[in-house]
């Protein structure tokens, strides 16, 4: 039963992978994507990840898509009748080729290593003890984990650095 | 150790659903007589005695209307949005304890239908993703009210979770647990009710529940001076029921949840070893409490401006959100507990 | 060019909070007060004889109504509500109408054929409701249309009141 679900699951989950990249209006995008992680808040369910997937579907679904839609919607992306110019004109490019390369590399990379590490699997027979413990996660974040922890915020914070750069210079050259 | 017979799931949901659903139901005729009477008026008074049965005459009318879907709306998510905003207000009763636990013969029920340990986390989850409903359905009209309304209750909504949030994590680190059976258990005592430790937190949370239930004074996804009916605007028969349904059942939900986070839930005052129905009963009257007050708020003020409500929200609720969680932590690190 | 001066708030007011419970209190108080409500069709409104409903045919203590089809009505209608057909009787006034009909959907309740008469047979009654499944049930017949004397007493009196200066006698 617990199988089927996950195998259900997962599917649901790719396909709205999928959709996010292929939707040809952002509407379409943003919804496969939730869609793709409601089935991932089931997976961690299944897996016994009470708390990750409340968090799932409390952070992801329900903040941060909301403001992705917030956003579409006031810059008018929104109408189901806007369609992206879809051109293969960028992957044409040496330096777009390049850095596609490294993304797959680095994705590729990543499979590999999770395929080899021994993370509990739901295979494997359920979550390991406690880890729904909301005092052990919290401990474990900001006692043993708690560099990296500090590193992830800088590091969005560097991304949030450099979005608005990116996005300032457009404009910028837009103007002009 | 009680035994999860199918059947006692079976009825807790039945009964816990189905009074969630009636008193939805009761709210939409409870909505027009507070307001009758707050006017000198009596309200709907021929369908029943004292109107009792309007909702169920308003149900029928609802199935037997005409069912319109504006030329131009996006038919999927327009027919799915209404649902999308009534389900996960129904869900999250599920881990509401609307009881203690009561025993029959060799079973005990624990008066809730799922005792989950984040139970506080379930419910933000689900009661912050009832939003989408409103947010699609205002886009999927196709409509220009539709959508700024849509627009305006994701951005209402959004600021206002935050809030939320924080005045619940307050009364959470005081309790130590996100299981809501245990934060009511804790609460058996007039004197461990956590207004008394957290007023600032109760004052916040039941402001901050008109703003998240999109009701007056704060209920600009709707509008009606400048937006005509908001997001529902194109919306007719059924589907505009639903909205409503989910309105109302949201409310319920927070007005169970905020009895239950402050107001210790089942418990009765000066009498801690009070039989259970009487504990359901005080805890009807008290979220009852609640749901009224968002019907008599609802009839003696007037609509607050959307820059007001911004400003409320993210310059006065969200800094004394932070202030009191940074006080709560730090009387609970070094203080006398 | 008109400068308001805002009223400066004072803290208690800014505060909202107490504001807003006082806006509550009165609230409050208001809903134990007695309702105003009319309950319509069980408590109709009072009508009394300065009522201008809708006209009626006074059928006079002999069992005859009073018309003699005379058309002053019929001409003095300005919504033309009303047809009658003339006929003969035996009677002393020797004419009566054969069919005397208002378009009720017509009718503005004007009082024209009240005033126009000159047999005192028709005036307006206090009946004011009006309501059919047809339009053709609407338009109201003789038989809709009489009415006792006696029932069209007070607004007779009525008439011959304001109008005293003018009219004689009583018929």
């Amino acid at each position: 039963m617990s199988e089927l679900l996950f195998y259900a699951m997962a599917v649901i989950a790719l396909l709205g992978g999928l959709g996010v990249i292929f939707s040809k209006s952002p509407m379409g995008s943003v919804l496969s994507l939730l869609g793709s992680f409601f089935a991932l808040a089931v997976i961690y369910l299944l897996a016994g990840f009470h708390f990750m997937a409340a968090v799932q579907i409390l952070v992801y679904a329900g903040a941060i898509m909301v403001l992705f839609l917030f956003v579409i919607m006031l810059l008018n992306l929104g109408g189901m009748g806007t369609r992206f110019e879809l051109s293969a004109a960028p992957l044409t490019r040496a330096r777009s080729q390049i850095a596609a390369a490294v993304a797959a590399g680095v994705g590729l990379a990543g499979l590999i290593a999770v395929q080899r590490a021994s993370l509990p699997r739901i295979a494997q027979g359920g979550a390991p003890e406690r880890i729904d413990d909301i005092n052990q996660i919290a401990i474990a974040l900001f006692g043993r984990y708690s560099l990296p922890f500090q590193a992830v915020s800088v590091l969005l914070l560097t991304t949030m650095v450099a979005v608005l750069v990116l996005a300032k210079r457009r404009t910028r050259e837009s103007g002009q | 150790m009680e035994v999860p017979l199918p059947l006692i799931w079976l009825v807790k949901i039945v009964v816990i659903f189905g009074g969630l659903v009636s008193t939805a139901a009761l709210m939409s005729l409870a909505e027009r007589k507070v307001s009758a009477w707050m006017q000198y008026r009596i309200g709907p008074n021929r369908v029943g005695p004292f109107g009792l049965l309007q909702p169920l005459a308003d149900g029928v009318k609802f199935i037997f209307k005409e069912e319109l879907i504006p030329a131009g709306a996006n038919k999927f998510m327009f027919r799915l949005a209404p649902a999308l905003s009534a389900a996960p207000a129904m869900l999250t009763m599920a881990v509401i304890p609307i009881g203690g636990t009561v025993v029959l013969g060799e079973y005990s029920i624990p008066l809730s239908i799922a005792d989950v340990d984040i139970g506080v986390l379930f419910l933000l989850a689900f009661s912050g993703l009832s939003i989408y409903g409103v947010i699609l359905g205002g886009w999927a009209s196709n409509s220009k009210y539709s959508l700024l309304g849509g627009l305006r209750a994701s951005a209402q909504m959004i600021s206002y979770e935050l809030t939320l949030i924080l005045t619940i994590l307050a009364v959470v680190a005081l309790e130590g647990t996100l299981n809501l059976r245990t934060i009511s258990e804790n609460q058996q005592h007039v004197g461990e009710w956590n207004i008394w430790t957290q007023p600032l937190a109760f004052v916040l949370f039941t402001i901050t529940m008109f703003a998240e239930t999109n009701r007056h004074p704060f209920d600009f996804a709707e509008c009606e001076p400048e937006l005509v009916g908001g997001f529902h605007t194109e919306y007719s028969a059924m589907r505009f029921a639903l909205y409503f349904l989910g309105e109302y059942c949201a409310m319920t939900v927070l007005s169970c949840l905020n009895a239950t986070l402050f107001l210790g839930g089942p418990s009765v005052p000066f009498w801690p070893e009070a039989p259970w129905f009487v504990g359901i009963a005080a805890f009807c009257l008290k979220a009852g409490f609640f749901l009224f007050l968002f019907l008599w708020v609802r009839w003696s003020l007037p609509r607050m401006r959307f820059d007001q409500l911004m400003r409320l929200g993210w310059k006065v609720f969200l800094p004394l959100a932070l202030a009191n969680l940074l006080i709560t932590g730090g009387f609970i690190a070094f203080g006398a507990h | 060019m008109v400068i308001v001066q805002r009223k400066e708030l004072t803290l208690a007011e800014r505060l909202y909070l107490p504001e807003i419970f006082r806006g509550l209190s009165i609230t409050f108080r208001k809903f134990f007060e007695k309702p105003i409500t009319r309950q319509y069709p069980e408590e109709p409104l009072p009508t009394d004889e300065v009522t201008r409903g809708q006209p009626r045919l006074v059928v006079k203590d002999d069992g005859n109504i009073a018309c003699v089809s005379c058309g002053m009505c019929e001409i003095a209608c300005p919504a033309y509500a009303i047809t009658i057909d003339g006929g003969e009787t035996d009677r002393q006034i020797e004419r009566e109408p054969k069919r005397f009909e208002i378009d009720m959907l017509r009718c503005i309740l004007c009082g024209f054929c009240e005033e126009a008469c000159p047999k005192d047979a028709i005036f307006m009654s206090n009946e004011l409701e009006l309501a059919d499944y047809t339009r053709r049930g609407l338009i109201y017949d003789m038989e809709k249309l009489k009415r006792p004397k006696s029932a069209l007493q007070p607004r007779i009196d009525y008439v011959y009141k304001i109008n005293k200066r003018w009219r004689r006698t009583q018929a």
